[in-house]
């Protein structure tokens, strides 16, 4: 680095050497260009193959079922903002609850259970917008860890 | 160097025009990173707090875009021929895990249409993709 340094033979070394900050910033952009596009954020669902499949294991006064009509709930397009609309409704073993109680509901119902027998069955309209679904998948899980969703056919 | 002095040889090597290069490159990769994953661009639902469903190597990524159309990672498919292009897209692999992209203008009729026609094709569950509220990622 001494391309003036005629008489500077021990002088100070006054640039500050970026070798190896320039070393890691590599690195981590190399990691984050590798990561960021590939990881996936979502839920798992699943529908029951049969009526008669439908969680075997479970008598039918145990299971937990939520219906989603567009009626109670007006999310025929995506819901504006983050949430759900405030008046949303949703039916939970027949019963109507605001969408907003339904993670304290759903405690109350599955929480007690065995981590692998926590399902929630979904029946929604078909005519109800997918992203609003989501946003009540989002809020029932939320309520219970392990929560497994199982969608049924309602036609 | 002065002039009239014997030019000394300069014995490291000038790195600072790699380091440019590289940095430029890596700019360019970053932009295009986000928008070099499988499958058509969609815009897919916000919701509160999506759990991660790890990485999209060795899943098969299916996509209903807003008009209802499917793919299958890249390639658009007609629905009749879904349940053979997922077999197909299978391949040997025993049991890979299948997930949507749906839009998030989407009715729920098209996406539980697909999860059936998954679910006949011999696939079991399937994850449905969301992102965070507030995140920017795929598909914005």
């Amino acid at each position: 680095m001494q391309l003036n340094g005629a008489g500077f033979d021990s002088g100070l070394q006054s640039e500050i050497n970026i070798t190896p900050l320039v070393d890691v910033v590599l690195v981590l952009l190399i990691i984050f260009m590798v990561v960021v596009p590939l990881l996936l954020q979502g839920y798992d669902a699943d529908i029951p193959r049969t009526a008669a499949d439908a969680a075997p294991a479970q008598a039918e006064e145990l299971q937990a079922v939520l219906s989603v009509v567009p009626a109670a709930c007006r999310i025929l397009e995506p819901p504006s903002g983050d949430g759900l609309p405030a008046d949303c409704r949703v039916t939970l073993n027949g019963q109507e609850i605001p969408a907003t109680d339904l993670p304290a509901r759903v405690a109350g119902i599955l929480g007690g259970r065995p981590a692998d027998r926590r399902v929630l069955f979904f029946a929604v309209d078909d005519r109800v917008n997918y992203e609003g679904v989501l946003r009540l998948v989002d809020l029932a899980k939320s309520g219970v860890d392990n929560l497994q969703i199982e969608f049924l056919s309602t036609h | 160097m002065r002039l009239g002095e014997p030019a000394r040889l300069q014995s490291a090597i000038n790195v600072t025009p790699l380091v440019d290069v590289v940095l430029v490159l890596l700019i360019i990769f970053m932009v295009m990173a986000p928008k070099m994953g499988k499958g058509p661009d969609v815009n897919l639902p916000n919701t509160a707090k999506p759990p991660e469903q790890g990485d999209e190597r060795g899943k098969i990524l299916v996509t209903i875009d807003e008009t209802g159309g499917l793919w299958i990672d890249d390639q658009p498919i007609a629905a009749e021929r879904f349940g053979d292009g997922l077999r197909a897209a299978a391949g040997a692999e025993p049991n890979p895990k299948v997930v949507i992209r749906g839009d998030a203008r989407l009715h729920f009729r098209e996406v539980r249409q697909a999860m059936a026609a998954i679910q006949e094709a011999g696939f079991q569950g399937v994850g449905l993709v969301a992102k965070r509220a507030g995140a920017t990622a795929k598909g914005d």
